[in-house]
Formats: structure tokens, C-alpha cells, sequence
């Protein structure tokens, strides 16, 4: 056993628990706008349960009726009975797996509302987060209603057949709003200048919850152990750590540790914050409880939390993201296959999705929210009816994604890829900033799960279109990435692959054409590695439309403190010399520059007319097909598998 | 689900097209167009749209 901390039996309450992983709570946006359990909601935990985790713990189900505490539009309600019959269906399927079933009550607070026009907070603290609705104070009526709805919910998730509750009260949900100095400044019995009084509510909760429910029923909470908001005035962290010594007291048989609010200025979750990085908090905690300590946060591989857990610093293992990225990460870690986890980039596309109130989606498992339907394969691919032979140009994701799920359904596939090194443009992504590397992890993964499944892969040769014809191939997949466009071959101009390739380098002024997520990258890409003077223009009328809101902060950011000229709506009008005439809505702006960079992509259209006629089918996926983003080109690759 | 454009609200001002991440929207005569084929469902458009005029289909219903 690899991981025997993690796969240590351990105790909540008078639970016995199997091992220390437990599945952590995340909305899905899977359910219905009234707040009914969907049939694709059980499936997806009921595939946690059966990945080996010990907890598998709900999202968290609004406890009002107004809706006054539901955060995302897809949110499932415990807020009356005629939601039991479906949360008891998720109880069900997550204990007939053999794990514990936790109901996690979350009431949304400051994030509230979300089909209301306003949200409840403990006092008016205007919102930094535009998406988030006007705040009103809640009246000392409203917060009697709310304990008492959340002892009812408790109430309601025992008759369902759940093992363990969950509180959650972090990031600017209801409970945390109570605790943090930022955001209540009442004057009554649930305010005050010290941690003690704050707690008040969360003491309340905790109290008429586990009156409601009795000892049988161990009931934890989440809480804010660094809320990063001093520039706000939040809670200093003392004030945080005793928040959960007070939970303790109030009656909590395990507590959870988070870092930051929503609204924090600091990353907390992305891929620029090391693993393990936060699990000092946990530390801190763990020194003023006697409860279970659990933590998320940025513990992806299992030798993080295992270190953790044997140094005391934690006794549970929280993953959310890595098990939306593969649900079986505790099996296959326990089994001494972890190269053949699903490894979660921390790219959030799941988290981001959920407030254009949109199913979650995951860059790198596209089978998450379809782990019931056959055709995609979560648990195997049935055999395909007759066995092709398929031919895949290009080993970067949307290929090699696809020759797996090729080969899986049982077809014999060959990839060429023309390079020495699969991964495609993530070889380039993964050397643009601090902690991309961690995309690569990826590549890795579908390289061996290619390998596992018998792809044939040829890496430094170009596959022409005669090698394709000597193979006789049913079907051939054109996934050879898209490529830069050039300007008039008068004009000398750099693109993203020379620089970041084969390690060219611009003078120190240079024009970036093309502001989506490739020029926004190199533009990164460049201020990591020396002081240059920088133009960056976009045709559109948004700078870095396909980069996920999570990073394009901190990048735009980092542009405004190095002076970087951003221009949208431009298109250069062309150069006199060093001198470039751009024109955008403000009027025509002259701009000398050593170099120009073009990093605006097209499609292969030679490759795809060269290759035409080679096979009785011919299929393009990726950027080939259309230049996006690394999702899109997981996701291409995976159906063409599933279609093939 | 892919999103619903309502023509009639609809002004052109084609700021749903300048956010659409796989650039999935065609704008022609001030008509919005999305190309299901490439649409991801992000939600960037209805976000966006200063008008309302484009709306995401949200299941409701017991199970």
C-alpha cells in the first residue's frame, strides 16, 4: 500500500470511517430550477461512492423556501419534504457503494438569491462581485427563521437516509458573513467586536441542528480558516482559528478548513498556487481542536495529504476537483495506479460555469455529468461493432484523447505525431507562467492510457498523405493543432510556437497581434522573462475572451503593472519602417516596435485538402477543426472516439 | 443547453459575438446566429447581452 495514512480507517463521531478520503461538497448545476434531485445528479455521486472514497459528501442544498440561500440556479432545496424522496435516492446510491453519505446544508448568504433580486447578510456591505444581488439586513426574526430552517433540513436529510451532516459556512456564504468583521457590523446580540459574539449564529445553527437530530448523527462544519480579506477588513487569523475551537464547543464532530472568500484579491485555488500550499491553516486549526481536521484545497496527489496525515496535520483528505476529474483517483491510488488517475489542472472551467448558471463541465473528463449514459464510456466502452483501422495525425490532447477512446472500443489505431514530444500546444501553454507546468500531467495521463490500450504511436515523422494511403486505414482523424497566421512576407514577424518552441526572442518593443488566450499567454510568457515594452491588440471587443476568469485577473494585472498597451477593437493598419499605424475606435495610434508577434491561429486547410480522398472517412478535431481552448480539443477527441 | 435568441429584442450590437469563447456566433444584417456545432454552452452570451434578448433553457420538473 502506497498511501497508508490515507487508507487508514478512521472515526467522526461515533462513525467508523474506511479511509480518510472523503468526496467534498460542489454545486453541479445538475438539478432542476425548483430544486429536484436529477437522475444525472445520482449518477454522478453515485460514482464517487463506487471510486472508493469513504465520505461522499452532497452539494449543498438550499434551506429556505424563498430561495433566499440558493447560490447557483441548478441548486437542490431541502427546504420542505417533497424533496426527500429525491435526496433519498442520492443517499441511496452513495451508501449501496459502500461509502457514508453527508448532506451538506448551505445557505448562500452574501452569495445568495440567485433568482431573487436581492441576498441576506448579517448587515448592508455593498458587493464587490457585480454577479452577486443587492444585500439586505436580515431582521432578528429572519435569523430565528433561518436556524430553524436549518434544523428542519437536518431534520428532513436523516428521514432521506443520510449518515452525517455538513454545515458550510465559508467563501461569503451565510454562517461566514456572521463571522467576518468585514461583513457584520451589528449592533444585537449577532454582532460585536469580538470572535465570540460573531460566532453567535454559527453556535445557534450548530446547537438547534444537532438537538433536532440527537448524538447518533455526526454533524460537521466548514469554515474560513484565512479569509485573505485584510484589505477589507476581515477577520485576522487568530480571530479565524478560534472560529473553530468555538464550532467545537458548539457541539461539531468534525470541521473542515477553507482559505479565502470569493471576493479575496489573492489566488487560492489555480494552478500558480503550489500544492499543499495551505495546509499550514490546517495546522493552526489543529491545534485548538480535538475533532477530525479535513482540508481541500490544492491537495491533488495522494502523497500530499498522506504526508499530511502521518505529520498530524490533517486527518482527512478532501478532494473535490481532483475527483470531478476522476472519481476513482481513491481506487486507483490504493492500487498503485496513479498514473492512471484523470489529473485535474485546476483550470476551474467547472467552478466558472456554474455562474453563467451552466452544468459543470471538466477540461479534462468529458464523460462528468454522462456517468450514466453507455455511450460515453465512464464505466468502459462497449466494444465497437466492426474493428477500423484509424489513422491519428497529431499527438496533442485532442488526439491522443481520441485515439484512447478509439483503441478502448477496441479499433487498432496508429497516431504520428511530427514532433519528439507529444502534448501539442500544451508544450507550449505549459512554459508560460509559474505552475504550468502542471499541464502537462494531461498529456501524461492520455500517453499512457493510449499505451494502455494499444495505440501505436510514431513520434518525429510527418505522416504525408502517401504513408496514410500504404496503410489501408478505415477512417483517418486530421488533430494536427491550427497554426499561426503570417503577414505579408515582406514584413518579418515572430509567432508564439518560434518563441516559445524554439526559443526566439523579440526586441524589446514588440506588437502582439491577436489578444485571445494565445496572445494574452506570450504576452505572460515575455514579462516572465525580461522587461520588454509591449502592444497587445484584439480585434474583438475583449481581451482574452476564452481565458478563464479565474487567471485572466492576475494577468491583466500583471499587464497594468508592466505598462503593457492593451488595445481592443484594433487592427494594425500596417507599418512604415519600426512604426506600426494601429486603428481602434480611440483613432489611429503609432506605435514603434522592434518586432511584431502574430498570434492569431487559422486551420490547416492544405493539411485537410492534401489528406482528402485518403480514407473512405476523413475527420478533423481539435484546432484543426477550429482554434479554441484545451477543453475543446479533449472534448472533440472524445466524441470522434465515441463516434468512431 | 445552446441558448435562444429572441430577434425581436435582439439590437445586433454583437456583444455576444466579441465573448463567445469557440467564437460560435455569426452575426449578419444585425441577426444573431449560433453555430450549435461549435457552441459550449458557456452562458458567456446571455451574461453579456445588455438587451436580455438571449436566454438559456433551464430544467425545472420533480423527479
Amino acid at each position: 500500500m502506497d498511501y497508508p495514512h490515507v487508507f487508514s480507517p478512521g472515526r467522526i463521531g461515533s462513525l467508523m470511517v474506511k479511509n480518510r478520503i472523503k468526496y467534498a461538497a460542489t454545486e453541479t448545476n445538475f438539478n432542476t430550477q425548483d430544486g429536484f434531485v436529477t437522475e444525472r445528479e445520482v449518477a454522478f455521486l453515485e460514482a464517487q461512492a463506487r471510486g472508493g472514497a469513504a465520505i461522499v459528501t452532497t452539494q449543498g442544498a438550499y434551506p429556505d423556501l424563498l430561495g433566499e440561500g440558493k447560490g447557483f440556479r441548478g441548486t437542490m432545496s431541502i427546504a420542505d419534504d417533497r424533496f426527500i424522496p429525491g435526496l433519498a435516492k442520492l443517499a441511496d446510491a452513495i451508501k449501496r457503494n459502500g461509502a457514508l453519505a453527508a448532506l451538506q446544508i448551505l445557505h448562500c448568504g452574501r452569495e445568495g438569491g440567485v433568482d431573487l433580486g436581492y441576498c441576506l447578510m448579517p448587515s448592508v456591505v455593498p458587493q464587490r462581485l457585480s454577479y452577486f444581488k443587492p444585500p439586505r439586513e436580515m431582521t432578528p426574526a429572519q435569523i430565528e427563521r433561518a436556524v430553524r430552517e436549518h434544523a428542519d433540513a437536518a431534520r428532513r436529510a436523516v428521514a432521506a437516509g443520510f449518515d452525517m451532516i455538513e454545515l458550510s459556512g465559508i467563501v461569503g456564504y451565510l454562517i461566514s458573513t456572521f463571522i467576518s468583521r468585514y461583513t457584520n457590523k451589528r449592533q444585537d446580540a449577532y454582532g460585536g467586536e469580538t470572535i465570540g459574539q460573531r460566532c453567535r449564529l454559527m453556535g445557534e445553527i450548530l446547537g438547534a441542528v444537532k438537538a433536532e437530530i440527537g448524538d447518533k448523527i455526526p454533524v460537521g462544519i466548514r469554515l474560513c480558516g484565512a479569509e485573505i480579506l485584510d484589505d477589507r477588513g476581515g477577520n485576522t487569523l487568530e480571530e479565524s482559528i478560534e472560529s473553530f475551537r468555538i464550532a467545537e464547543e458548539a457541539g461539531a464532530d468534525y470541521v473542515s478548513v477553507t482559505v479565502g472568500w470569493h471576493e479575496s484579491s489573492v489566488s487560492v485555488i489555480t494552478r500558480d498556487v503550489p500544492m499543499g500550499h495551505w495546509l499550514w491553516v490546517a495546522e493552526r486549526v489543529k491545534k485548538v481542536v480535538t475533532v477530525p481536521v479535513m482540508m481541500a484545497f490544492r491537495l491533488f496527489l495522494p502523497e500530499i495529504p498522506e504526508k499530511a496525515i502521518a505529520d498530524g496535520v490533517i486527518d482527512f483528505w478532501e478532494a473535490c476537483r481532483p475527483m470531478i476529474a476522476d472519481p476513482e483517483l481513491p481506487r486507483k491510488a490504493s492500487e498503485g495506479r496513479v498514473g492512471e488517475i484523470i489529473p485535474c489542472i485546476a483550470c476551474n472551467l467547472c467552478f466558472s460555469r456554474l455562474y453563467y448558471h451552466q452544468p459543470i463541465m471538466c477540461s479534462v473528463r468529458p464523460s462528468l455529468g454522462h456517468e450514466a449514459e453507455e455511450a460515453w464510456g465512464y464505466r468502459g466502452f462497449a466494444p465497437a461493432k466492426q474493428r477500423k483501422r484509424i489513422c491519428v495525425i497529431g499527438g496533442g490532447p485532442a488526439g491522443l484523447q481520441c485515439a484512447a477512446v478509439s483503441a478502448r472500443k477496441g479499433h487498432e489505431v496508429i497516431l504520428w505525431e511530427k514532433g519528439e514530444t507529444l502534448g501539442g500546444s500544451v508544450l507550449f501553454a505549459s512554459q508560460v507562467d509559474k505552475g504550468e507546468d502542471e499541464l502537462l500531467r494531461p498529456i501524461r495521463y492520455l500517453e499512457g492510457e493510449c499505451r494502455r490500450a494499444g495505440v501505436g504511436i510514431t513520434l518525429g515523422k510527418e505522416c504525408t498523405p502517401e504513408i496514410v494511403r500504404e496503410y489501408h486505414p478505415d477512417a483517418v482523424v486530421i488533430a494536427t493543432g491550427a497554426r499561426f497566421k503570417t503577414l505579408p512576407a515582406a514584413i518579418d514577424c515572430l509567432n508564439p510556437a518560434q518563441i516559445i518552441g524554439e526559443g526566439k526572442r523579440p526586441g524589446k518593443r514588440a506588437l502582439i497581434i491577436g489578444g485571445d488566450g494565445v496572445g494574452v499567454a506570450l504576452a505572460v510568457y515575455l514579462l516572465g522573462r525580461g522587461e520588454y515594452a509591449l502592444t497587445l491588440i484584439e480585434e474583438s471587443g475583449r481581451l482574452g475572451r476564452d481565458v478563464s476568469p479565474f487567471y485572466l485577473w492576475r494577468f491583466l494585472k500583471l499587464f497594468r503593472e508592466r505598462g503593457v498597451t492593451l488595445l481592443t477593437r484594433a487592427v494594425p493598419v500596417g507599418p512604415e519602417g519600426k512604426v506600426w499605424t494601429i486603428s481602434s475606435p480611440k483613432g489611429e495610434k503609432r506605435v514603434e516596435v522592434d518586432h511584431v508577434i502574430v498570434a492569431t491561429r487559422e486551420t490547416p486547410e492544405d493539411v485537410r485538402e492534401a489528406l482528402a480522398g485518403s480514407a473512405p472517412a476523413v475527420y478533423v478535431v481539435g484546432d484543426a477543426r477550429r482554434p479554441r481552448r484545451l477543453h475543446n480539443a479533449v472534448q472533440d477527441g472524445y466524441r470522434m472516439g465515441m463516434e468512431l | 443547453m445552446i441558448p435562444l435568441i429572441d430577434e425581436d429584442i435582439c439590437t445586433g450590437c454583437e456583444r455576444c459575438r466579441e465573448v463567445c469563447p469557440p467564437q460560435a456566433i455569426e452575426t449578419a444584417k444585425k441577426k444573431v446566429r449560433i453555430e450549435a456545432e461549435f457552441c459550449e454552452e458557456c452562458g458567456f452570451c446571455a451574461a453579456e447581452c445588455p438587451e436580455g434578448a438571449i436566454h438559456i433553457p433551464f430544467p425545472k420538473g420533480s423527479t
